[in-house]
């Protein structure tokens, strides 16, 4: 039995060749560098960078929200019908504007309305009356290759015909000085594969893709997506392991999905981003997977420099057009090879057929992807791919009255559990030297992890790590930017960098536990959680072993209220997460997690039925439910109750409802904090009266709890026993 | 000289933030990267821009950058030849 083939069927690109696709490709057969010297904003002494050219000045919308917007445009074109789920790569959302208006002390929260990764998404759904899953991923330079592999994946399932995948990141000073700051940026513009190379450039740009599912290659195909790996290098958490391992993890994996010999391959689209050991490892991947057998394989992180969140769309797209026009763009940059690696890139471009390519992304931080691209004519089906439902063998969770016994406790005795627990308290089964560079958040993923595994019973590496964040490590964050602005641009912080990025914490559960597979970070603000948990029971046919999925947000005094208009609206700052240690095989003696319900409310979207028909219909609901956990952001409340109201006309649910915020606290993470509480009532078969307000507790007698998630996202969770 | 060894035995303990370490503990000689304090290529980065901010000592390279942090003597050396008078 084999699912739908997916199809690349429209491409959009701005990058800093120009604001098409057309200056993409032409500026490819040219083989001139885009790099420039900088001049986006101010900085001491600066270096060269790939600068989108002609970029209308800011209106509305930061500059990543405007790229991306200009992508998409691009690539639906001519398409028609809206898309059914947007899934997006990116690492910096509106940081750009951000910048700027806190160096103009400009506090109000409204100018910082944009900051979230997932507002980029946001823009475009809403543009595009976008009403399925809208998922943003950010796992660093692999985010927008990744987003393709769920794209992928969830065509496969079934979970839509057409979507739009991709990546955009726009040039910012937290990634300009923050890669300066690692001694990984090359003065002299980037040059891969290059004996003499120093380092990267950093880039910038858009590149969306229009995937659809379908049988048969349609008309306007461009190439074929035939399959996808994922890995995490658990190595370090900059410097990619010297042999490649993790890479060779990721290639090895998307050949055995797409069934494909190694020696079909033509073409490698390099992720080459030309710092000594990034470039190096990736080679050794490939003599070890090709020995001297290495085909025609180029970087265009010479011309284009490193765009981040949006270079493994924007390769993707480079490689299907190599395919549609049997062309290999030349290694940019590159005038003497290294000799070490055992092969060459090509220094000139190429022509001849191809019909096989390899596309890398080897991110910061291990997280490793690759994508398969081959011909519209080569065919060959694939297995099918469904999403299925997760046991859960592990659950623990963290808010301000402690761990998951004492938040229950705490609850049962009525009381809430807003606040932040101090971070000595977090780190009090964290081992001091291995988190001495840790500040709020990682130490609260690890603190979440670690609880989880030995709730669990078992001390082994989980197979792969799902992790979600509404705002991302606020405190490295913060203080970056803070250290760089009181220097006047002149110093940057390292460790803070390494530990801003969204994915870190992932990164470092990586390293942890030594956990090598799928490491994955979803930041979509109040539905981060979601998000992860939506991912990980896609991916949960192809993980053999348990593995963990959480979610965790940090309280910060400056950033949380500025960003998260529910965290402003409550005088109690909260934080706190959830983490579930789980397995895809059945276990009847355990509770187990349906796959997810996710959907972007736009006006006039029937998103609610399609909610009702996916946790079972209006009557199981009726019969089956013992009581709804409800996420509630209060900045959307008004919302939310519209949402909750049609949910319960439609259903004529009777049962209790609680809003759960009132109990955790206002934070992104809410969702996983309140999932776990609904594991333990359905471990323990009842729901404690303080929180459905009655006398005694409510017992469950077999039926389940659903968590809905509302506002922005309409989201759906059923746990049952 | 004294006093910029203990200067910098200082720094190296509050930038790092190492844990039960004081700048006493530290001995001149002994290996300072990847020995027992546990200090690697991130916290030689953050060092890095603290010799810069600090002492006006830029490491241009790696190479450098491994002989100046052997040990704090070596460090000590370097930056008291290399700092703007």
């Amino acid at each position: 039995m084999t699912g739908p083939r997916v199809f690349i069927t429209g491409m959009g690109a701005v990058s800093p060749a120009g604001n098409s696709l057309n200056a993409l490709t032409s500026a490819l057969h040219q083989t001139g560098s885009a790099l420039r010297t900088l001049g986006l904003f101010s900085a001491p002494s600066p270096l060269p960078v790939g600068e989108v050219p002609d970029v209308p000045p800011q209106q509305d919308f930061p500059r990543t929200h405007r790229l991306a917007a200009m992508a998409a445009e691009e690539a639906l074109h001519n398409s028609g019908a809206e898309p059914d789920a947007i899934v997006l790569g990116g690492t910096t959302g509106g940081m750009l504007t951000t910048e700027e208006r806190l160096k103009n002390k400009q506090h109000n929260p409204e100018s910082f309305q944009w900051h979230g990764l997932v507002t980029v998404a946001h823009h475009l759904a809403r543009h595009y009356n976008c009403s399925g899953p809208v998922i943003n991923v950010s796992t660093a330079c692999s985010s927008s290759t990744a987003a393709i592999k769920i794209a992928f994946d969830m065509l496969r399932a079934g979970l839509g015909k057409r979507i739009l995948a991709g990546g955009a990141d726009s040039l910012c000073r937290l990634t300009y000085h923050g890669f300066k700051s690692l001694q990984l940026v090359d003065p002299q513009g980037a040059k891969p594969f290059d004996r003499d190379r120093q380092g990267m450039s950093v880039g910038e740009g858009a590149a969306m893709l229009l995937l659809v599912a379908d049988d048969t290659p349609p008309p306007d195909a461009v190439a074929e997506i035939v399959g996808g790996g994922l890995s995490c290098d658990a190595y370090h958490a900059t410097t990619p392991h010297p042999q490649g391992r993790g890479a060779l993890r990721a290639i090895r994996a998307a050949l055995d999905e797409a069934a494909i010999a190694k020696t079909d391959i033509d073409y490698i689209n390099l992720h080459g981003t030309g710092t000594p050991d990034g470039d190096l490892s990736e080679a050794n991947a490939l003599s070890h997977l090709l020995g001297h057998k290495v085909p025609h394989a180029s970087s265009v992180k010479g011309m284009l420099g490193h765009s981040l969140g949006a270079a493994g769309a924007m390769e993707t797209i480079i490689s299907a057009h190599s395919i549609a026009n049997g062309f290999i763009p030349a290694n940019t940059g590159c005038a003497t090879p290294d000799q070490n690696m055992g092969w060459e890139p090509c220094l000139s471009p190429v022509s001849q057929k191809v019909q096989t390519v390899l596309t890398n992304s080897f991110g910061f931080g291990g997280n490793n992807a690759s994508l398969l691209l081959r011909g519209r004519e080569r065919g060959g089906g694939l297995s099918s791919k469904k999403r299925v439902p997760l046991t859960v063998k592990g659950a623990a969770c963290l808010t301000g009255a402690g761990d998951r016994n004492q938040s229950l406790d705490q609850v049962r005795t009525g009381y809430d559990c807003k606040g932040s627990l101090p971070i000595q308290d977090i780190s009090s089964q964290l081992e001091a030297n291995l988190v001495r560079r840790m500040k709020r958040l990682p130490r609260m993923a690890l603190a979440l992890a670690k609880a989880a595994r030995s709730d669990a019973g078992t001390s082994r590496p989980p197979g792969a790590v799902f992790w979600g964040t509404g705002w991302g490590p606020l405190s490295e964050t913060h203080d970056f930017l803070d250290r760089l602005e009181q220097s006047g641009d002149q110093f940057a912080s390292a460790m803070d960098f390494i530990g801003a990025v969204h994915n870190a914490p992932a990164g470092n559960l990586g390293l942890y536990f030594e956990a090598e597979g799928p490491n994955l970070t979803t930041t979509a603000g109040d539905h981060s959680f979601e998000q992860a948990l939506y991912t990980a029971s896609l991916m949960a046919d192809q993980l053999e072993q348990e593995f963990l999925v959480l979610a965790a947000d940090e309280y910060h005094p400056r950033f949380s209220p500025l960003f998260d208009a529910s965290v402003r609206s409550d005088p109690a700052p909260s934080d706190g997460g959830g983490a579930l240690w789980v397995s895809a095989s059945e276990d009847s003696r355990e509770p187990k997690i349906m796959p997810p319900f996710l959907a972007f409310s736009t006006r006039g979207a029937e998103v609610i039925p399609r909610l009702v028909e996916s946790l079972g219909g209006e009557e199981r609901i009726r019969e089956h439910t013992g009581a709804i956990l409800l996420g509630i952001p209060a900045q959307l409340r008004d919302t939310a109750e519209n949402q909750l109201q049609e949910f319960l006309d439609l259903t004529g649910f009777e049962g209790p409802t609680v809003d759960y915020r009132r109990w955790t606290g206002e934070f992104a993470s809410a969702s996983g904090t309140a999932t776990v509480l609904a594991v333990q009532f359905v471990r323990e078969g009842m729901v404690p009266a303080s929180l459905v307000g009655g006398r005694e507790d409510l017992p469950l007698r077999g039926r389940e709890i659903l968590l809905l998630g509302l506002g922005e996202h309409i989201t759906g969770i059923r746990v049952a026993p | 000289m004294e006093s910029l060894v203990r200067e910098l035995k200082e720094k190296i303990v509050t930038t790092l933030n190492l844990v039960d370490v004081s700048p006493d503990d530290i001995d001149d000689h002994e290996q300072l990267v990847g020995g027992r304090l546990g200090v690697d290529s991130i916290d030689v980065l953050e060092l890095v821009i603290m010799l810069e901010r600090d002492y006006s000592v830029k490491i241009e390279d790696r190479e450098v950058g491994s002989t100046v942090f052997a040990n704090l003597k070596s460090l000590a050396d370097y930056v008291a030849a290399n700092k703007p008078e």
